[in-house]
C-alpha cells in the first residue's frame, strides 16, 4: 500500500511538472472577443474622448534607437494630454510575437500595438482582435494614407491597422571590403558569381560577397523567379510557379554556395549568431553583402566595425526581364478590441503617425514615413535617414510584384518551418533540387489551404 | 450576568469549530489545494481535451479526434524530436548522476577550503538554466568560439560543434550535466548520513576505498540515488532553455527536444490541440521510466526500515 501510494504521488507530482509545459487554459475564442468587445463598440458609438483621466498602453518591438525615440514620442503625447498617461512595453523581436498572440488572444494585449502585416490576417480573420479603425476617422486623419496601403490593412472590409511605411528587401554592401578585394560592388549576376571567386582568391576562405539564412535564401529565390517569369509568387490562394521553376530557384541558391558567393548553412550556423547585424563576421566585413529590408538598413550599418563603408545596392539585373521583389507593408499600428479607450487610443496613432510633435520625435525610426504630412515634416526638417531614404526609394522604383500574407506564416518561417527545413535540407545535401521543391511545395499548398 | 448566545447558535459554532478541529490539516493545505486546482489539475484536464481536437488559438475548434495522435507517430519530425528527447534523457541522467556523485563523495571528506569547493561546484546548477549561460554557451561553442581557439593552440581543427548535426545534441547534453550542484549536495547529505561505524568495520576488516564505496556507501544511499534518479529524469524530459537558445532546435532538427515542438506548436503556430497532445505523450513518456525505476527499485534500492528488502 506504502509503495502504491508512494507511485501514485510520484504520478502525480510528475504529471504536475510536465503539465508546465502543457497548453494554457482558455476559454473559446468566441466567448474572450465578445466579453473585450464591448467598450470598443461602445466608445465607438459615442465617439468622444473621456473627461476624467485615461490610462493607455502601448506596445512595440524594435531596437534601442527605436525604444528612445518612442518613448520620447509619448512622454511628448502625455505632456500634451495631461489626463492621459501611457504605459509602454516594448522589447526585441525575437519572441515578441509569441507573446503578442498569446496577449491578443487573452485579451490583455496593450491598447495599442504595434502590429506586422501579416498579424491582422492571422489573428483578426473573424475581426474580433483589433477595432476597425474607419470607425475613429474622426481621431486618425486616413486622409494622410493612399488608398492602396491603407487597402493593405483592410481586412473583409474593417481597416484593422495604420500602415507606418512599406518595405522591400534590397542588397547592402560592404564597400570596404569589395574596396580590397579589388572590385566593384555588383550590378549583375555575372558579376556577383564572379565576385565569389575573386573573394575566395584575393582575400581568403572566410571572405564571402553574400551572405543569407534560410529566409533571406527563400525571399531571394521568389525575388529571383519573379525576375525570370515575371509572375506573383502566389495569385488567389494558388502557389503560382510549378515544380520545374521552383526547382530552377532552387538551383540557383546551390550554384551561389557552390561559386563561394554565399557561405553553406552550416558555415552560417556555426557562426553562433542570432542574426547578421550580432555576426561578427559581418562586423569585420568577411561577409560583404546581404540582401535585407529596407528598414533594416541603419541597424545593419551600426553593427559594423569603424572604417567600414556600407552602401545601398541597386537590384541586380541578369536574371530575367522583369523586376521581381514584392513591397509589403512594413508594420503598423492597431487597436485592441480590449482597449477600454479606444478614441484616446487613435488619438495616440495620430499623434505618432500624423502630427508635427510626434512625427519629428518617431523621424524614420520605423521605416520612411507613409503618411503624407509625416514625410514632408520630415523632409522639410532633414530628420530622414540617408541610407534608409536611398534603399526603400529604390525598393519603391524597382519592386513590382506583390506578397501574399501567407508567405509569411509561421509553418513557413520559424525555425521549425518548412523554409527553413528546405533551404537548410538543400545545402547540408540532404535533399536533392527534386525533394526540395516538392516539400517546399506541398508545405506552401497546405498553409494556403489551412489560411 | 452576560447574554447567553442563542442554543441554536451555540450549536452550530460548535460545529465548526469541531469540524475545523478535526480537518485542520486540510485547512493549512487548502491554499495550495485551490491553487493545484485551478493552477495544475484543470489546465492538465482541459490539455487532454484539448488534445483530441485541432484547438487553434484564433481559429477555434472545427475538428474532434485523434488526429493530433495520428500525426504525431507519422510525422517524421515528431517522432524524430521523441527520438531525441528520449536519447538526450538517457545520455545525460546517468552521467550526471555520477558526476553529481564523484564531486559529492570528494567534497565528503575533510579537505581545506572545502565549503568553497561545495559552492563553486553548486553555482552552476543555479546559474546554468539561465539563459545567460545558454547564451555564454553558444559563445563557447561557435566556430570561432574559445573552446575552438584553445584547440586550435594544440594544432586541432575544431569541428563546427553548433551546426554540425553529429555534435550539437552533444553540446547541449554537456550544459546539462554541468549543472549536477542540485544533485550533489543531496549525495552529501546522503553521505553524511551514512554511519561510521561501518567504515571502521570494514576498515578492520581490511576493505580499501574503493570495496567500502561498493559494499557500504553505494547500497545506504540508494534511496537518494533513487530519487535524484526520478527528479532528473523528469527534468531532462523537460528540457528547453538549452536547445531554444543555443540551437533553436537546429541543424536540421538535431537538438528538438519535445518540449521544444511543445512550444512552437503553441506559441508560434498557435495549435494548442496539437500541442497539448505531444504534452501528453511526453507525460506518458515519462510516467512509463517512472514507472520502471519504481518496479525496479525492489532490485537495487536498500531501504534500512524494511529488513534489508
Amino acid at each position: 500500500m506504502k509503495k502504491f501510494l508512494a507511485l501514485a504521488l510520484s504520478v502525480c507530482l510528475t504529471a504536475a511538472v510536465v503539465i508546465g509545459c502543457g497548453s494554457t487554459p482558455a476559454p473559446a475564442p468566441s466567448q474572450a472577443a465578445s466579453a473585450a468587445s464591448t467598450p470598443a463598440a461602445a466608445s465607438a458609438a459615442g465617439l468622444q474622448p473621456a473627461d476624467g483621466p485615461v490610462e493607455l498602453s502601448l506596445s512595440w518591438w524594435g531596437g534601442d534607437a527605436r525604444h528612445e525615440a518612442t518613448q520620447k514620442a509619448v512622454d511628448a503625447f502625455t505632456t500634451k494630454y495631461p489626463n492621459i498617461t501611457v504605459k509602454t512595453n516594448y522589447g526585441a523581436w525575437t519572441g515578441w510575437e509569441d507573446t503578442m498572440s498569446t496577449a491578443l488572444y487573452a485579451g490583455t494585449a496593450q491598447d495599442v500595438d504595434q502590429v506586422n502585416w501579416n498579424w491582422i490576417f492571422n489573428y483578426d480573420n473573424d475581426g474580433k482582435t483589433f477595432v476597425d479603425l474607419n470607425t475613429l476617422s474622426d481621431y486618425i486623419d486616413l486622409t494622410q494614407f493612399n488608398e492602396a496601403a491603407l487597402a493593405q490593412c483592410t481586412v473583409n472590409g474593417r481597416l484593422t491597422a495604420i500602415p507606418v511605411a512599406m518595405t522591400g528587401r534590397i542588397f547592402y554592401w560592404n564597400q570596404t571590403t569589395f574596396d580590397e578585394a579589388g572590385i566593384a560592388t555588383p550590378t549583375t549576376f555575372d558579376e556577383l558569381l564572379a565576385a565569389g571567386e575573386t573573394f575566395k582568391t584575393k582575400l581568403g576562405e572566410e571572405y564571402y560577397p553574400l551572405a543569407m539564412n534560410q529566409l533571406d535564401r527563400m525571399i531571394f529565390m521568389v525575388w529571383a523567379l519573379e525576375c525570370e517569369y515575371g509572375k506573383d509568387w502566389v495569385v488567389d490562394g494558388k502557389l503560382n510557379y510549378s515544380q520545374a521553376e521552383i526547382e530552377d530557384g532552387l538551383a540557383l541558391i546551390s550554384q551561389l554556395e557552390e561559386a563561394h558567393v554565399i557561405p553553406t548553412m552550416e558555415k552560417v550556423l556555426g557562426d553562433g549568431a542570432e542574426s547578421f547585424d550580432k555576426n561578427p563576421k559581418w562586423m569585420e566585413g568577411k561577409y560583404a553583402g546581404i540582401f535585407e529590408w529596407d528598414s533594416s538598413a541603419t541597424k545593419m550599418q551600426a553593427a559594423l566595425n569603424e572604417g567600414q563603408e556600407f552602401v545601398v545596392g541597386e537590384f541586380l539585373t541578369g536574371f530575367g526581364d522583369y523586376k521581381g521583389g514584392f513591397t509589403k507593408v512594413s508594420l503598423g499600428f492597431s487597436i485592441a478590441e480590449s482597449a477600454e479607450y479606444p478614441v484616446e487610443s487613435a488619438m495616440l496613432i495620430n499623434f505618432l503617425l500624423n502630427e508635427e510633435e510626434g512625427v519629428k520625435l518617431m523621424a524614420s525610426e520605423r521605416g520612411i514615413p507613409l503618411s503624407k504630412v509625416a514625410l514632408q515634416i520630415c523632409t522639410d526638417n532633414d530628420l530622414l535617414n540617408p541610407i534608409v531614404a536611398e534603399a526603400n526609394g529604390k525598393v519603391l522604383a524597382w519592386c513590382e510584384y506583390n506578397l501574399d500574407p501567407t508567405f509569411e506564416d509561421a509553418k513557413l518561417k520559424s525555425t521549425d518551418g518548412v523554409y527553413y527545413d528546405v533551404m537548410d535540407g538543400l545545402s547540408y545535401g540532404d535533399y536533392d533540387l527534386a525533394e526540395a521543391a516538392s516539400i517546399l511545395i506541398e508545405g506552401i499548398e497546405a498553409t494556403l489551404a489551412a489560411a | 450576568m452576560t447574554p447567553s448566545a442563542p442554543k441554536g447558535a451555540l450549536k452550530k459554532r460548535s460545529g465548526l469549530s469541531r469540524f475545523f478541529r478535526n480537518n485542520m490539516g486540510l485547512v493549512y493545505i487548502l491554499p495550495w489545494l485551490i491553487g493545484f486546482l485551478i493552477f495544475k489539475l484543470y489546465p492538465f484536464a482541459s490539455s487532454l481535451v484539448y488534445s483530441f481536437s485541432n484547438f487553434h488559438l484564433f481559429k477555434g475548434i472545427t475538428e474532434w479526434g485523434v488526429m493530433n495522435y495520428v500525426e504525431a507517430f507519422t510525422s517524421k519530425k515528431i517522432t524524430t524530436a521523441l527520438l531525441t528527447t528520449i536519447k538526450y534523457s538517457i545520455f545525460t541522467v546517468p552521467l550526471k548522476l555520477v558526476a553529481a556523485l564523484f564531486i559529492a563523495y570528494i567534497l565528503n571528506f575533510k579537505i581545506k577550503g572545502v565549503n568553497f569547493f561545495r559552492t563553486a561546484y553548486y553555482i552552476p546548477s543555479i546559474l546554468g538554466g539561465s539563459v545567460a549561460i545558454a547564451v555564454l554557451w553558444k559563445a563557447l561553442f561557435r566556430d570561432e568560439g574559445l573552446i575552438n581557439g584553445l584547440l586550435a593552440m594544440f594544432g586541432v581543427q575544431g569541428p563546427s560543434w553548433l551546426s554540425n548535426p553529429d555534435y550539437a545534441l552533444f553540446i547541449i547534453c554537456i550544459l546539462r550535466i554541468w549543472q549536477f550542484g542540485s544533485a550533489m549536495v543531496i549525495f552529501l547529505a546522503a553521505l553524511k548520513g551514512v554511519p561510521t561505524e561501518l567504515y571502521e568495520a570494514a576498515t578492520i576488516d581490511g576493505a580499501g576505498k574503493w570495496r567500502q564505496f561498493r559494499s557500504i556507501t553505494l547500497p545506504m544511499i540508494t534511496p537518494v540515488v533513487f530519487y535524484n534518479l526520478i527528479t532528473q529524469l523528469v527534468q531532462a524530459f523537460q528540457e528547453f532553455n538549452g536547445p531554444y537558445i543555443i540551437t533553436q532546435g537546429g541543424p536540421r532538427n538535431s537538438t528538438t527536444l519535445i518540449s521544444l515542438l511543445v512550444y512552437n506548436f503553441g506559441f508560434k503556430q498557435n495549435e494548442f490541440g496539437m500541442a497539448s497532445a505531444l504534452s501528453w505523450i511526453m507525460f506518458i513518456i515519462v510516467m512509463v521510466f517512472t514507472i520502471l525505476a519504481f518496479v525496479s527499485q525492489k532490485y537495487w534500492v536498500y531501504y534500512g526500515d524494511e529488513e534489508g528488502k
